[in-house]
């Protein structure tokens, strides 16, 4: 808890102190962005799965701390299999998979937990579970952990719903809550035992633009301000984007967002596009933006 | 038209072959399941607030069903035994016939079928829709097994409830049968009671209390797996509600002749 404060308010102050001395648009979206790359706590190695059919065909890639992938493809072509890889809810075929220096993929439930306990991970409709209150839901892996007080566990709940921006919805029901309200519940309820992974699966599927806007800054908070690293998986260019070129400070005690216009500058986000079931891309924004593949293209326009 | 008719044959074998192999691969499933489900009874962590919500789910909100149907089988039992016994001159056996009948074997099935029409199938819909709407997986990634969460309490809660309903509804058919046997067919309370008591033994007690146990653990593990393997969104929650009533009925059913067969070895008719 102490740990997490702690690095919470170093975000805050980081994120101040170059904020105080100069207006947005003048900052280095580069420099704002940069993020240390050094070994990859997450990795993918020719990765094959089928189910009736092939699913993933050799899929591999790597990602390292504090950076962000964005995974993008079109319904079936293996985005939403990628994260349940991870998190061991499926086993492939071959291939390995690293989380956090642990292969994952021959581990049975008992022994992939402790790597399950350091992911947070955002369900497509958030599965909040429908028989607790929302501050049960983001309490719930504190009281499973029962290394907290009840009032610790509150406190924690509280401040995690102030996060994101749902403080007075502590006692509802997860059925009192639209669908944004859900994926933001979602969202406080994988951070609250401090993950080091963050992972969204479609978090703004099914939004209106203002809501999946919201989303998209919140997860553009999480990962500016403790410097999570995150896979977006979505086949919303309009959101993904947003993730890659905003990012968040802090101002006056208010989250300001604010957008990189120059791709190029950009650095600490990698795009990789699925298609069917194989990589059909792996780059930068930039890089992404500028293909010339006739496939890239289609999915681009 | 003779030419295909190979062709019809091979593919009439191979959808058998398939569904054979389906049925194999979910027996092999549920005992899967229902031997996870008794070892994590007995080793931590212990979900007890879960087995306590439960009964209280499974075993105080059945106990109108239960109730309601005891009073009217033992009623109904009373009616067609004087019909049968008037033959013989032998109506003031009601007593004995609707009390053994009761709690050797209608009592058990009765309540089992009942609970697993209002509770079987309630945790098959219940847990399907946790795995439609991806709560299972949003538990097994958050630290917990679902198994012990959810399939646990469940099982553990039926064990324990099945059971006390079934003397609940024992007694009930009883009292039932006494209600008939006195302002229906003039037999007197005392006589009716002396014959309850003459007739029941230790041993149908005994066989009348094994069989709920197992009762109950078939209609709560019949419901849990057929939840957590439910699959195509609601319509497959559907799917799964249907089948866990009548997997669960058909199996309480058969189960229910060779536990007696066997109990009849080793609990004879005294």
């Amino acid at each position: 808890m102490a740990d997490f404060l702690r690095r919470f308010f170093e975000a805050l102050e980081l994120r101040n102190e170059p904020a105080d001395l100069a207006p947005a648009p003048e900052l280095s979206g580069a420099e704002r962005r940069r993020r240390p790359i050094g070994e990859p706590i997450l990795s993918f190695r020719d990765v094959h799965l089928s189910f009736d059919r092939p699913v993933l065909r050799g899929v591999s890639f790597d990602l390292g701390p504090g950076s962000t992938k964005i995974i993008l493809g079109g319904s079936g072509s293996g985005k939403t299999t990628i994260l349940r890889l991870m998190l061991g809810l499926l086993k492939p075929d071959s291939g390995s998979i690293s989380v956090l220096g642990t292969d994952v993929a021959d581990l049975s439930e008992d022994e992939i937990r402790p790597v399950r306990l350091r992911v947070g991970m955002v369900f497509q409709e958030g599965a909040l579970f429908d028989s607790l209150t929302v501050g049960q839901n983001v309490g719930y892996r504190l009281r499973e952990d029962g290394e907290l007080s009840e009032d610790e566990i509150e406190e924690r709940v509280r401040e995690m719903l102030g996060f994101v921006g749902l403080s007075e919805h502590f006692d509802k029901m997860p059925s009192q809550l639209s669908g944004g309200q859900r994926r933001r519940v979602a969202v406080a309820r994988a951070l609250a035992p401090e993950p080091r992974i963050m992972l969204y699966d479609e978090p703004t599927t099914g939004l209106d633009p203002i809501t999946a806007t919201a989303i998209t800054d919140l997860i553009v908070k999480v990962r500016d301000l403790d410097g999570v690293t995150s896979i977006l998986v979505t086949h919303q260019l309009r959101d993904a984007f947003n993730v890659a070129r905003t990012f968040m400070w802090k101002k006056d005690g208010e989250f300001v967002p604010s957008v990189v216009e120059d791709l190029s500058t950009l650095e600490g986000t990698d795009f990789l596009m699925l298609r069917e079931g194989h990589v059909q891309f792996e780059g930068s924004a930039f890089e992404l933006q500028s293909s010339t593949d006739p496939y890239i293209r289609e999915f681009l326009s | 038209m003779a030419p295909k008719t190979p062709y019809l044959v091979a593919g009439l074998a191979r959808r058998l072959t398939r569904r054979l192999k389906l049925a194999v691969l979910a027996v092999q499933n549920y005992v899967q399941l229902s031997w996870r489900g008794i070892v994590s009874m007995f080793t931590p962590p212990f979900y007890t607030r879960d087995v306590m919500d439960q009964m209280d789910s499974l075993g105080v909100e059945s106990l109108e069903i239960v109730v309601l149907t005891g009073m009217f089988t033992g009623m109904v039992l009373a009616l067609q035994s004087a019909a049968s016994l008037d033959a013989f001159g032998a109506r003031p056996y009601v007593g004995r016939l609707v009390c053994v009948s009761m709690v050797r074997e209608l009592g058990p099935v009765l309540t089992a079928l009942m609970v697993t029409g209002r509770v079987g199938s309630g945790m098959a819909a219940e847990l399907g829709s946790m795995v439609v709407t991806q709560q299972i997986d949003a538990l097994r990634v958050l630290g917990t097994d679902p198994v012990r969460k959810l399939v646990v309490p469940r099982v553990a809660a039926a064990l324990v409830m099945v059971p006390i309903l079934t003397i609940i509804s024992d007694t009930v058919g009883v009292f039932g049968g006494a209600l008939i046997s006195i302002f229906n067919l003039k037999l007197s309370w005392e006589f009716y009671w002396r014959s309850v008591g003459q007739a029941l033994s230790m041993n149908d007690i005994t066989m009348g209390l094994i069989k709920p146990v197992f009762f109950g653990f078939i209609l709560s593990s019949v419901g849990c797996y057929m939840g957590l393997t439910t699959s195509g969104g609601t319509q497959g929650v559907g799917v799964s509600t249907t089948r866990s009533v009548v997997v669960g009925s058909v199996l309480i059913l058969s189960s229910d002749f060779f536990m007696t067969k066997i109990l009849l070895i080793l609990f004879p008719v005294t």
